[in-house]
């Protein structure tokens, strides 16, 4: 006889469970949780998939070969001519239906639809096909999967216009001198004002705190156009790296909030040790507070370098010739004038993109901690 | 004496109250410490402020001289259908975009905080795209959208779907870009995911324990507890939207700005294009102003309506 129990309880077993119902009820658990780490393993691969496969796509047809390119359907992996050397020069090899069954021949040149082929055997002899006739293809290239390293050289020795006298490295190396010169202001001006926010008591400060971040939702658009014709007809310092440099001396919302929630968490303690010890405020933060703040001086020079590296609107503000631009503006000007060379200009956009992942790489815990920080504190 | 009172109340300069000595001196260092700030928040923001505010007023041109015409600039904002054109873009993209963006990232958080293995390497995976430069994710995602030799399409056709010419087609141009910001939504599944692992497991134990399925947890606790992380995220996400430029400039291709028929001309591509290729400075200025405000007004009312929705534990 089984033991009965009272059923005033919703939910309550009304008996207490044999062991035959207590295994069923384990493996019925076991499915279930199988099931469901099935089912969470699917979904996040399959979510996963809509992250990583542009990112492949970037890599792959940076290295495609011009011929590739525009295939369709694209294949996944690059693929190039096959080309044999005739008489001193790499011809493409195509498969050549003849009077005499499909030959491998290779081609000198395609005008109009009608190809000049040679055979490689006989290298002095040349004969012409039409490369389609209707819809059957007469000739059609050999192609193996090959990666064409040539269009990261390709597309950084070019311009983003013919004919400008600026490569990609200018671009390059443009992006590099506002990034270092955008750290080195925002290290400058944003720690004494987090120090001032974060350590220091005085009338008012608590008002300039919110003062400061109210400036965050300003949008940019609403101070844009002073501030462009300022740097421009005021100061004269239109397509120069100036106006993108020098706001960044000034600090800014962001920086010196994410600074003073570090800050705030420096014990108050060792502060006020060197304060017995007779050190002036700016002794403590120099000597005291910079050295333990390392951790967070590092995320927001990385931070700086992303964000000046990414950034697009000042650069299409300020910067109006070639041999200035950045690469953002390089890019997207390369992309404007010839949208056809996919390969190179995905190349460029993954030399744009190689400093990025290098430095998350490097410091991905600097990455994280920034954005936790500036995103949940307080 | 009474008397003597009220008209001391009254003085004026007002009196300013006692600072001890300790506060004026730390007054005087803290002014110092915040000198960059205060000058720049003079130079780079009141100042803009103010300026902007008097050209929104005026026909401005930038080499000629300034003329004054009152409400004109604004009066004209109401008249002109691409206004209203891409105030009506760029809304689409806060009421849809910022939401269904919001959520998948909510959902990528919660599978990344499941146990599974191999968690480190699917972290990163899932936030690695939103490092790729604006400019290069907007290039490339230019490329896979492409109708005929894209990757989308193509996968789209292995499951019998005919993708449509996204970036040609005025329907489909925003869409492609909600997709774009999805790819790069790295940094909000962050956020999400630290606040997910502050979520207090006792409850979730106990709500197990309770019989409550994966579903009841996830909506009765979890949900109500990263409800402040998603008010973070909404109000960031809304503002980053209403400013929303350097991948619409750069989706056009080669093409006008707000291609194709003005699909992608949203409020501060039109602005920049009044400001900088017609160079109507001053209307731009009331535009921009506009955009402040309707920011302002979208922020309170969010932060308003959300009190009732957002639980803060303690």
């Amino acid at each position: 006889m089984t033991a009965t129990l009272p059923t005033q309880y919703p939910g309550f077993p009304s008996r207490l469970e044999t062991d035959e119902e207590r295994r069923k009820r384990g493996r019925r658990r076991k499915v279930r949780s199988f099931f469901q780490s099935l089912f969470s393993h699917a979904a996040i691969n399959f979510i996963g998939l809509f992250f990583l496969i542009p990112f492949l796509w970037m890599l792959i047809t940076a290295f495609k070969s011009n011929e590739d390119v525009f295939h369709t359907p694209p294949r996944w992996l690059p693929y190039d001519n096959v080309r044999v050397e005739v008489n001193g020069e790499l011809l493409p090899l195509y498969n050549v239906q003849t009077e005499s069954g499909v030959k491998q021949l290779a081609a000198v040149k395609i005008v109009e639809g009608v190809g000049t082929f040679v055979d490689p055997a006989h290298p002095d002899q040349t004969m012409e096909y039409e490369i389609q006739q209707g819809a059957t293809k007469i000739a059609e290239p050999i192609m193996h999967i090959s990666f064409r390293w040539q269009n990261f050289p390709d597309a950084m020795s070019r311009g983003s216009r013919p004919g400008i006298g600026a490569s990609f490295w200018v671009y390059f190396r443009n992006s590099l001198i506002i990034a270092f010169f955008s750290i080195v202001g925002t290290l400058f001006s944003n720690t004494p004002v987090a120090y001032a926010f974060a350590r220091l008591k005085f009338p008012g400060r608590d008002l300039l705190f919110v003062l400061i971040l109210s400036t965050m939702m300003l949008p940019f658009q609403a101070t844009m156009i002073p501030i462009y014709l300022f740097f421009n007809d005021t100061l004269h310092w239109g397509n120069t790296f100036l106006p993108l440099i020098i706001p960044t001396f000034f600090a800014n919302a962001y920086d010196v909030f994410l600074l003073r929630q570090f800050f705030k968490t420096i014990p108050e303690e060792m502060c006020d040790a060197a304060r017995v010890d007779g050190a002036s405020e700016w002794q403590i933060f120099t000597r005291v507070v910079l050295p333990l703040s390392v951790p967070v001086l590092a995320t927001v020079t990385v931070f700086t370098f992303l964000w000046a590296w990414n950034d697009f609107t000042g650069p299409l503000l300020f910067l109006t010739s070639p041999k200035n631009f950045t690469m953002a503006l390089g890019l997207q000007d390369f992309q404007s004038q010839r949208s056809m060379i996919w390969n190179q200009l995905m190349a460029a956009a993954t030399v744009f993109t190689v400093p990025i992942v290098v430095a998350f790489f490097f410091a991905q815990k600097t990455f994280i901690q920034g954005i936790k920080l500036t995103g949940l504190k307080e | 004496m009474e008397e003597l009172r009220v008209k001391r109340k009254w003085a004026w300069p007002p009196r300013l109250p006692k600072w001890r000595y300790r506060e004026r001196v730390n007054f005087r260092i803290g002014m110092l410490f915040l000198l960059p700030w205060t000058i720049g928040f003079l130079a780079f923001t009141l100042y803009p402020m103010v300026a902007s505010f008097i050209y929104s007023f005026s026909i401005y041109h930038a080499r000629a001289p300034l003329e004054w015409v009152g409400l004109q600039n604004y009066i004209g904002l109401f008249k002109d259908d691409l206004f209203w054109k891409s105030l009506f873009n760029t809304l689409y993209m806060v009421a849809i975009g910022v939401p269904i963006t919001l959520l998948a990232s909510f959902f990528c958080a919660v599978l990344l905080n499941l146990k599974v293995r191999g968690q480190a390497i699917y972290r990163v995976i899932y936030f690695l795209p939103s490092i790729v430069p604006t400019v290069a994710s907007a290039i490339l995602w230019l490329w896979i959208l492409n109708p005929q030799t894209g990757i989308l399409n193509t996968l789209l056709g292995y499951i019998g779907i005919q993708g449509p010419n996204w970036m040609s087609n005025p329907a489909w141009s925003k869409p492609g870009l909600i997709l774009l910001g999805m790819w790069g939504m790295g940094s909000t599944i962050v956020i999400y995911l630290s606040g997910l692992q502050d979520v207090p497991t006792h409850l979730l134990e106990a709500a197990e324990l309770d019989g409550a399925n994966w579903w009841q947890r996830l909506w009765n606790i979890t949900v109500p507890m990263v409800s402040p992380i998603t008010l973070f995220n909404l109000i960031t996400g809304v503002i980053t939207m209403f400013q929303y430029f350097a991948q619409a400039y750069v989706f056009r291709g080669s093409h006008g700005l707000g291609y194709p028929l003005n699909s992608t001309l949203f409020y501060s591509v039109y602005l920049y294009q009044n400001a900088f290729l017609w160079l109507k400075m001053g209307y731009a200025s009331a535009m921009a102003w506009v955009l402040f405000i309707v920011i302002l007004v979208c922020t309170l009312l969010l932060l308003k309506v959300s009190e009732r929705f957002t639980y803060y534990a303690g």
